[in-house]
């Protein structure tokens, strides 16, 4: 109708549901920033164990358990750290896999809004 | 000027939101509506910019506040959820343990920075605390099944405050959304004015 102010682009129901649809993208990425950090640190710790249960010359070594450190031979802790080494980079790879996902779908909708609204929407972070 | 609180909440309920899935609530969450038309929408509420505005901020501050407290929620679950795990996991040694003939040794902390050990033989029954002063002793296998009934109701609330999260959050910013059309609109018709004297 109107134009030359730019600010008078007609927001429909189908552009504001893109918007919440990028809010929560990018509420989402942000959170899997956190989860990664926090699995990345998970997979390190994981591996230092078991770099010391290497240069350890213990038969028997006392593993977390809950919360008592239960004493099991070092062949069945060396196990169980595995697995959990294991769990832990499956994990993480599923969080990055999935910020990926996240951030090639907000790609997608900026294109969209940037292309109806050039510069009256922002969608950038401050 | 009328009160607009008192005013606006059956009007908005009212107001455009024809082509939209409306919601009205999700869990004493009120749903925020669409404006199709920022004039028909002022038309409508009966309302000026200003007032339109502080009515749109007041709702903003409002789902702020839920969202603060859901959030607190949430981070309560995403605790308890490890500390289940936990128990599962203990539980799960100690039956491992059964029937090997050997004891668990384990080394407890008795008080903060002080460890004892402990010598657990063959034993058929944990004690787990159920909360409010009462502990009670369960075969290692009804353990596991109400530790795990546990973990998997503590996970699912979790997905209903995500969810929760995001319906707020959409609301929030339709609710933000509406209150910078609101303002541009005015922005614009005041240009609109000055051009026309």
């Amino acid at each position: 109708m109107q134009q030359g102010e730019g600010s008078e682009t007609q927001v429909t129901w189908e552009d504001q549901q893109n918007i919440n649809k990028f809010g929560r993208l990018n509420n989402r990425f942000h959170e899997l920033e956190d989860e990664i950090k926090v699995a990345k640190e998970a997979n390190e710790s994981l591996e230092d164990a078991s770099n010391e249960l290497i240069l350890s010359d213990e038969d028997m070594v006392r593993f977390q358990i809950g919360e008592v450190f239960a004493h099991m031979p070092r062949e069945e802790v060396e196990g169980r750290l595995e697995k959990m080494k294991e769990d832990a980079s499956k994990e993480l790879e599923r969080l990055e896999e999935e910020k990926e996902s996240v951030l090639a779908q907000m790609a997608e909708l900026k294109k969209i809004l940037y292309g109806k609204f050039n510069d009256s929407i922002n969608l950038e972070e401050d | 000027m009328q009160n607009p609180n008192l005013l606006l909440l059956p009007l908005m309920a009212a107001s455009t939101c024809s082509s939209s899935p409306c919601v009205a609530e999700r869990r004493g969450i009120p749903a925020a509506s669409f404006v199709e038309d920022v004039e028909t929408y002022l038309k409508q509420s009966g309302l000026d910019v200003s007032c339109s505005l502080a009515f749109l901020q007041e709702r903003l501050q409002q789902y702020k506040i839920v969202e603060m407290k859901l959030l607190a929620q949430q981070r309560d679950l995403q605790a308890k959820i490890p500390d289940i795990e936990k128990c599962l996991d203990i539980v799960a040694t100690l039956q491992a343990k059964k029937g090997s003939g050997e004891a668990l040794i384990a080394d407890f902390e008795v008080s903060e920075g002080i460890y004892s050990q402990a010598i657990i033989e063959d034993t058929e029954s944990v004690c787990l605390w159920l909360g409010a002063n009462v502990m009670l002793e369960y075969s290692c296998d009804e353990a596991k099944a109400l530790l795990q009934k546990n973990l998997e109701n503590a996970k699912a609330s979790l997905e209903v405050f995500v969810a929760d999260l995001q319906f707020l959050r959409d609301q929030v910013t339709i609710t933000q959304v509406t209150g910078a059309r609101v303002y541009n609109w005015d922005v614009h018709q005041s240009r609109l004015a000055a051009k026309e004297t």
